[in-house]
């Protein structure tokens, strides 16, 4: 699975312009799914026919955030937004990629004070970014003003341990990917969502479930690891503890039966879980709960420290255990 | 392509239609296309939707434009006989004091402020807010106002439009001046392969509302957001931090709050406007929303392109826009169209 | 069952956002006599149909949930962390006892508070936030048992003051009591359109409770019954006070013809309103109900009530028995 998790999370797929990684999940599917489609919006949706007439859509998306370029002055320099919930801080003085082109991000100041100032109160409004071009049209060989860019970040491993950029949500992904490579026979239809645009608004889940009908959703995502020098005080998730069965967080409440059948789940396949309350945030759960008449949607959540940063960090253990649990999950009668 | 003439922006400007009173603009509308659509109708939240069937019928393509602009609600009458009111979509109440505004579409009112003689220092620094803001409308008392005015009704600034210098000046050009595109493309009384709903909005300003309820009603295949959208090409802001220019065309949008655009959307509409040799820009900021966001997020989802008059001083009782513009957005907007079903396919 | 009892039965139940069975027991054993059919959504909604004769269908809506808490963290010695469910001031917390339901039974705890002796200078004006609370639970024999995720609720407490009430959960209990009341009145008041009375779930959450149920039902007119802030004068708003009446929004939200009936049927037959101008969303689930499928005529009825979102809200009886009579009244209007 490792390899599967190097090339996913290395992949490029800034929200908007995630067709490139739809293509490598594609390409791991092949063979294990009855078909595939894309939606009006572009969510990648695959399905694997089951005995019976029920359905379970499992969904993680597929986009990460990253910037987007809004200028380019005379010299060459880029002006940038960013794309989703990205923090100024996790990108001074570290790299910007491009399809085209890889750029250093910094920060202005024409005084040491200034400097100093910036630094302290850095957005987006004070960062450029140099991509080494002389002039406005070098820059424009090579970038244009709608050009989005990703964390130049790639993937190690230590031990249990593995960090890339985009964790969030590329190894929920890779957990529908091997959950779809090791169902034989499954007993209900499951519906893969590789959904788009989460990071900027749960954009694609609003969408991803109306050509079907689940009677349940579970969405794969990632969620904050406490376990570190002062993390947040009040969330109780750590790396190592298994697979996060999420009770809530600030966009959504986990259906409670749905959550139960989420434990009976991790129970029957003898997976260690932890429960987890998340107090900011949210995942596709709270989109994909609102389509047509209501889908009861609870989140399956991987535990991961630094999120959002360029070395999102999770444990093999947890995610292995989440494969596992989803297997056994969407062999269970999901009466609810 | 007949000549463009902003026909109908004086009026679109002057009519008032604050979200959720959107009849006026909609009446007037209505009067004006209903000779050249093969149907329209209104649905329940006051949409109004008018149909062009195409000569292939292929695809439904939606083109929108919202219809209401922001303004206010009387939210009591005072004892004195002046109306408190509040804000109805995003309004800084500091563009609201020394105005002339009209309650229902006719009543005239006025916005004052306690003169600068009688303004302490503090008082002069302050800000203005809604709770302390009133209208006039000449009544001696709460049961004189109440005569002729209720609870809920709907305030609108009293902007007149004007027209020189190749610009115009008025309120509501978000998204009047939208609506006068539409209208506009429907004057040419052409044609198109797809099936064209031209859907004039309601509700936009207060979170993109009457654009909620469009799929279930079309079930579109994709959609054509035409906005007017902010410029900040003034010189309040660094060059790097306007979004559009007045008199750089009409500006082409490839993300905003919620959405990114469709990339074969977006493509297509470039492509468009360099065959053509449209003078273009892109929006260079991605602040603002429009209802593209919307339009992705309902049912089955519809991918949607935002083309944009960029204006200035959007969201105040006198903004601006440059008719070139204008034109060069009717101009790409019917170019589109004529693509037929190539467009974004 | 007189409205002190009915409002005290409900207050009782409890039900946080996403847990709102208990209540829907109860309103179910009420409301059951007075319907023609009663069912369960899978959105965790009760749906209770009084039939009509013109084939319309309105939706009469009141959420079911409250605000609480759940166990977001054990921390040593029996102590805890909590997560609101919905918008609960902390300050309202401290000094409350709270009711852990854990997988063996209810688990009281304490919200304890440092006596002003052990207070530093610095602590002595400060107020707290969630990351500062603990619930103690140390005082509780099932204290082993509880885990995280556990849900909670404010130990409530009514009572009556003078000719008011006072409870947790009013919000939106006093509602649902309402509904129940209409339903009552049916018996009588002859409804044209079949009524739906839909008590929703998770609006605290501003989940997809009452939308849920909008869509499958394929309502033609909705009224989504909440409540207001009551004696609270927030300028450029008149002021609404309890004991005045039920309440009608008016503004974009809410379809401006069905307002004006519902002024006029109230003026008719005498039932007492106020008036509270909405320039924007009402947050309430008004709000989504109006855009569901191609859109829905909707109303939003609201009884004042003081203290919101404390354990200690307070209505007029009388205001909930005028918003049950006026909910009876809209089921004859004719849009």
């Amino acid at each position: 699975m490792i390899d599967l998790i190097q090339e996913l999370t290395e992949s490029y797929g800034p929200s908007g312009r995630e067709e490139e990684v739809q293509k490598v999940v594609l390409k791991y599917l092949e063979g294990h799914i009855d078909g595939h489609k894309f939606d009006p919006v572009g969510n990648l949706l695959v399905w694997k026919r089951g005995r019976d007439d029920k359905e379970v859509l499992l969904d993680a998306h597929i986009d990460e955030i990253g910037l987007v370029v809004t200028n380019i002055d005379d010299k060459g320099f880029l002006r940038v937004e960013p794309v989703g919930g990205v923090s100024p801080y996790h990108y001074v003085g570290q790299r910007v990629k491009f399809p085209k082109a890889t750029g250093v991000v910094y920060y202005e100041g024409e005084t040491p004070e200034e400097q100093k100032k910036n630094l302290s109160n850095l957005t987006f409004d004070n960062l450029f970014v140099d991509i080494g071009a002389g002039d406005r049209s070098e820059a424009e060989s090579l970038v244009s003003i709608g050009t989005f860019g990703v964390y130049d970040s790639y993937f190690y491993k230590n031990g249990n341990y593995l960090t890339s950029k985009s964790m969030d949500d590329r190894i929920g992904c890779a957990v529908l990917v091997e959950v779809f490579r090791n169902l034989k026979d499954p007993r209900h239809t499951v519906i893969g969502s590789f959904s788009v645009q989460e990071e900027i608004g749960l954009v694609g889940a609003f969408v991803s479930a109306y050509s079907f009908s689940p009677q349940i959703c579970v969405a794969v995502d990632v969620t904050d690891s406490a376990d570190h020098p002062k993390g947040l005080k009040r969330h109780a998730m750590a790396l190592g503890k298994g697979p996060a069965i999420k009770i809530k967080d600030k966009m959504s409440i986990s259906h409670r039966k749905v959550v139960e059948l989420l434990k009976q789940a991790a129970q029957k396949a003898n997976v260690p879980y932890q429960k987890e309350v998340l107090t900011f945030g949210g995942t596709n759960a709270a989109a994909l709960q609102r389509t047509k008449e209501g889908i009861p949607s609870a989140t399956l959540s991987i535990p991961t420290r630094y999120v959002h940063s360029p070395s999102e960090t999770v444990s093999l253990n947890d995610v292995e255990g989440a494969v596992k649990l989803l297997v056994s999950f969407v062999d269970l009668e999901l009466e609810l | 392509m007949k000549e463009v003439k902003a026909l109908y922006l004086k009026e679109l400007s002057e009519l008032d239609g604050v979200s959720g009173d959107e009849e006026r603009v909609r009446n007037f509308i209505e009067e004006k296309i209903k000779d050249k659509v093969d149907s329209l109708k209104v649905d329940v939240l006051g949409n109004l939707i008018a149909f062009k069937k195409g000569t292939r019928s292929n695809r439904k393509f939606v083109l929108a434009a919202h219809m209401d602009e922001v303004g206010f609600m009387v939210t009591n009458i005072e004892d004195d006989g002046t109306l408190s009111f509040g804000p109805v979509g995003g309004v800084d109440p500091r563009v609201v004091v020394g105005k002339h505004v009209r309650i229902n579409g006719e009543l005239p009112g006025v916005i004052g402020y306690k003169a600068i003689h009688l303004q302490k220092k503090d008082e002069l620094l302050a800000s203005p807010k809604f709770e302390n803001l009133r209208v006039h409308i000449g009544a001696r008392s709460k049961e004189e106002a109440s005569r002729k005015v209720e609870l809920g009704d709907y305030i609108s600034f009293a902007t007149d439009f004007r027209q020189e210098n190749s610009r115009a000046t008025g309120k509501a050009f978000d998204d009047r001046a939208g609506c006068a595109v539409l209208m506009e493309v429907i004057e040419q009384e052409q044609r198109y392969e797809d099936d064209l709903y031209f859907a004039f909005l309601v509700q936009e300003e207060p979170g993109l509302r009457g654009s909620a309820v469009l799929f279930e009603q079309v079930c579109p295949d994709l959609a054509l957001v035409i906005e007017g959208t902010t410029a900040g090409d003034d010189p309040g802001l660094p060059e790097h931090q306007w979004a559009t220019r007045l008199g750089d065309g009409p500006a082409i949008t490839f993300m905003h709050r919620g959405y990114v655009v469709n990339k074969k959307i977006y493509e297509s509409i470039l492509r468009v406007a360099q065959k053509y040799d449209i003078k273009h820009q892109p929006k260079r900021r991605t602040a603002g929303g429009t209802d593209a966001a919307r339009l992705a997020k309902t049912g089955g989802g519809v991918p949607a392109g935002v083309i944009s008059v960029p204006a200035r001083y959007i969201h105040s009782p006198l903004s601006m826009i440059d008719l070139g513009d204008f034109e060069n957005t009717v101009k790409l907007v019917s170019k589109i169209l004529e693509e037929g079903e190539g467009f974004a396919r | 069952m007189d409205t002190v009892s009915l409002l005290k039965c409900l207050s009782s139940a409890d039900s946080p956002s996403g847990y709102e069975d208990e209540v829907l027991k109860v309103i179910e054993e009420n409301i059951k006599p007075y319907v023609d059919s009663v069912r369960k959504h899978k959105m965790n909604a009760l749906i209770a149909v009084k039939n009509g004769q013109n084939g319309k269908k309105l939706g009469i809506f009141a959420h079911a949930d409250e605000i609480g808490f759940v166990i977001a963290k054990l921390e040593e010695r029996g102590f805890l962390r909590v997560e609101p469910i919905g918008g609960i001031d902390p300050k309202v917390v401290i000094s409350q006892r709270i009711k852990i339901f854990t997988k063996q039974g209810v688990a009281t705890g304490v919200v304890g508070f440092l006596p002003p002796h052990l207070q530093k200078d610095d602590q002595k004006d400060k107020v707290p936030d969630y990351n500062d609370i603990y619930v103690d639970v140390s005082c509780s024999p099932l204290s082993e048992a509880v885990s995280v995720g556990d849900i909670c609720v404010i130990e409530g407490r009514c009572a009556s003051l003078g000719d008011r009430f006072s409870g947790k959960a009013l919000d939106n209990r006093a509602s649902c009591a309402a509904l129940i009341m209409a339903a009552s009145k049916l018996e009588i008041i002859k409804n044209r359109a079949d009524v739906y009375f839909i008590f929703s779930s998770q609006e605290e959450i501003a989940g997809p409770g009452a939308v849920s149920v909008a869509y499958e039902l394929g309502l033609d007119e909705a009224i989504v019954v909440d409540v207001t802030h009551g004696n609270e004068h927030v300028p450029p708003m008149p002021p609404i006070k309890i004991s005045e009446g039920p309440v009608l929004a008016v503004g974009p939200v809410i379809n401006r013809e069905f307002y004006k009936a519902l002024c006029d049927v109230a003026k008719r037959h005498g039932v007492r309103t106020q008036i509270e101008p909405t320039p924007g969303r009402s947050h309430t689930d008004t709000d989504e109900v109006q855009l569901t499928r191609s859109g829905i005529k909707t109303a939003l009825v609201s009884i004042p009530l003081m203290y919101m979102h404390t354990p200690v809200e307070l209505v007029d009886p009388r205001d909930v028995e005028e918003t049950a009579r006026l909910l009876a009244l809209a089921s004859t209007v004719n849009l």
